[in-house]
């Protein structure tokens, strides 16, 4: 026996054997190591065994043997580590998966996270999945979703951008949810409408796999004595999984995945993999639609209770404005009538007196003091009327018209002339019909001294923004602005009350409602008054 | 001489009402209540009606309804003791509207315009 060869040496060189890599230097070392791994498959080792033949060694066959041994569970091993690898890699992702889907209860997202993972190159690796769902109240398994490429082309360039990008499931399913979301459902919309089936057609080979709770691997669709024509010419692809997804025994949908660009073979160890995963898919697509009907609920809820509230408002409102409505009712009938009656009957008596009547400063006095009475009572109720508002959609053309009829009498009698310019294609405004009458009225007849020669008025309406402005410019009234001011502030002067409550009651009035009052004095011009009424209810406070 | 019914459920107010408005030419009835109302005007006609809005244990306003529908050509004024009426939908059935005052010269102007205007209606549906 030659001894020189080097797989009988302790210790070798590293140029003395060609099947040891620059990075194994410690097999140099290991005689033993050496064998097992390398020499078996050298071809000086095979060499030596062929010379131990020719020389009709007993130790060659054994040799022989003992070789082909340890390269059956070489094989064995490498297989081995490479099962253990995927599953190792698979056990990652259906972590990943599983940490994704527990963390969302948004039905897209979670829709996006297990397309995206059945189709993506590092989760199951199909070209196209189509997700069904069970709509329980139409009766049907109605196509929701579907993602994947619609041609080759469209699928080399898809991948391609996805190998470059190195994405996690998460980031993929996040970035597939903003970007592609919608277009996947525009892309797929007359398919997914005709993988609507219903739940009751028993024989369908979907539902069949629904109800089984099974997964079905379809082959020979176009052939098969079970698979619609129509389902196999709309998929256009002979080979198709079936994943029902099933939660707490209930049914929840379908997934529909094939290889419609690669037609890559889908192995039972697909289906195997695909079934672990639609478990976590199956709940949290329930959890998911559970969520979306609670939230349904929820603002069902709230906004019952916002009603609820506001009618409650409107009762205390009710109780509020009907209680001051007998209040003012009943003093305006207790003090109003016997008023009117010490002071009519005055006004009788000083009509009927001579004028040399000792008694008649007496009967002035009455006169003057009922008839100051009245305009404090007047006042008094009209600020009660003023603390319920009662607003409504009105025109405010019509408004105004309305008002200038009804103090065109009063005005005319004394000299005054009006004018409006009423604005075109005006919105309706949100107010209060009398309040608002009754502040024009007071505008245009209110007893401000200080009158000029120039006894016009004019008055506008126009379209603002959310509101409609109605300006009113009286040229007739010439005071300050303090002055004014000063009749803008309700019950300040009380010596007074009964003389000049009107325009502070108006702007109580006004800002009651919310809406914005100005009222301007130039004392050479006159007054500029503004009211800009509101066209919704947002608008007002 | 125009021929006037005042319903008030006061009756200081139907006097003083009445002295008023005999001074001003007009022949005056008055009546309490709308039954006492419904009954004067079955006994002859009226050429317009002075209403208070409220009048004892019922409304004037259901008795200004029963009017329009009844005697649409005898114009109606409402008297109230104060001015919320004046722009409630139901009031505005009425040919007039006066608040109570002890000066009842809105009341006497109000009277002129709308009998005046009764009486232009009438000329013209003459013509």
């Amino acid at each position: 026996m030659n001894l020189k060869y080097c797989w009988n040496r302790d210790e070798i060189e590293q140029a003395d054997c060609p099947m040891i890599g620059m990075e194994e230097g410690e097999l140099l070392l290991s005689k033993q190591q050496r064998l097992l791994e390398m020499c078996g498959d050298c071809a000086k080792f095979v060499n030596d065994l062929k010379q131990l033949y020719d020389e009709e060694n007993p130790l060659a066959t054994l040799l022989s043997d003992l070789l082909s041994e340890n390269r059956r569970q070489k094989t064995q091993i490498q297989s081995l580590v490479s099962f253990l690898d995927n599953k190792t890699l698979e056990m990652r992702f259906l972590h990943e998966l599983g940490t994704v889907l527990q963390s969302s209860v948004d039905l897209d997202e979670v829709l996006s996270v297990a397309l995206t993972a059945i189709t993506a190159g590092k989760g199951f690796g199909m070209n196209r999945a189509f997700l069904l769902l069970c709509d329980r109240e139409a009766d049907l398994l109605r196509g929701h979703l579907g993602i994947g490429p619609g041609s080759r082309d469209e699928a080399g360039h898809v991948w391609g951008e996805i190998t470059q990008s190195d994405l996690t499931l998460k980031a993929m399913s996040q970035n597939f949810r903003q970007n592609k979301l919608s277009s996947e459902r525009a892309k797929f919309h007359h398919l997914l409408e005709q993988l609507t089936i219903p739940l009751s057609n028993k024989e369908h080979i979907v539902i069949k796999a629904l109800d089984g709770r099974n997964p079905v691997v379809v082959h020979g669709a176009f052939q098969h004595p079970e698979v619609p024509t129509e389902l196999a010419n709309l998929l256009g692809v002979d080979t198709f999984l079936l994943m029902p997804l099933i939660s707490q025994n209930r049914r929840i949908g379908m997934i529909i995945a094939d290889n419609f660009v690669t037609n890559r073979e889908i192995t039972e160890e697909d289906m195997h993999s695909l079934e672990t995963f639609a478990f976590p898919v199956a709940f949290a697509i329930e959890r998911a639609s559970l969520y979306d009907k609670l939230q349904v609920e929820l603002n069902r809820v709230t906004e019952a209770g916002k009603k609820l509230k506001e009618q409650q408002e409107l009762i205390v409102r009710m109780e509020n404005m009907a209680l001051v409505g007998r209040i003012t009712s009943s003093i305006a009938h207790s003090v109003r009538n016997p008023l009117m009656i010490i002071g009519g009957f005055a006004r009788s008596m000083l009509k009927n007196s001579p004028p040399s009547d000792p008694k008649r400063t007496f009967i002035e006095s009455i006169v003057a003091e009922t008839q100051q009475l009245e305009g404090v009572l007047d006042e008094i109720l009209n600020y009660s009327d003023s603390l319920y508002p009662t607003r409504d959609f009105w025109d405010v053309n019509q408004l105004i018209e309305a008002t200038l009829r009804d103090t065109a009498d009063a005005l005319a009698s004394l000299g005054y002339a009006t004018g409006y310019s009423p604005g075109f294609d005006l919105p309706p405004v949100y107010i209060d019909f009398k309040q608002l009458s009754y502040c024009l009225r007071t505008i245009l007849q209110n007893d401000i001294s200080g009158i000029s020669s120039d006894l016009s008025i004019a008055i506008s309406s126009q379209r603002g923004e959310g509101s409609v402005i109605i300006r009113i410019q009286d040229h007739s009234k010439h005071i300050s602005q303090a002055e004014l001011d000063h009749l803008l502030v309700p019950f300040l002067e009380t010596r007074n009350l009964g003389v000049g409550l009107g325009l502070a009651l108006c702007k109580t009035m006004l800002e009651k409602q919310g809406i914005p009052f100005t009222a301007v004095a130039d004392e050479g011009s006159g007054i500029s008054y503004s009211i800009t009424l509101p066209t919704n209810k947002e608008e007002q406070s | 001489m125009s021929r006037l019914l005042v319903v008030d459920d006061e009756a200081n107010i139907r006097v003083l009402y009445a002295e008023e408005l005999k001074d001003e030419g007009y022949e005056v009835v008055t009546a309490a209540s709308s039954a006492e109302a419904a009954e004067k005007l079955q006994n002859g006609a009226f050429d317009l009606a002075v209403l208070d809005i409220k009048l004892k244990n019922e409304s004037g306003i259901d008795l200004l309804q029963k009017l329009v529908k009844e005697r649409h050509d005898m114009p109606v004024i409402l008297c109230s003791a104060f001015s919320c009426y004046k722009d409630d939908f139901s009031a505005w059935l009425a040919d007039g509207y006066v608040v109570k005052s002890g000066d009842l010269t809105e009341l006497k102007q109000e009277i002129t315009r709308v009998l005046a205007r009764k009486a232009q209606k009438a000329k013209g549906e003459r013509v």
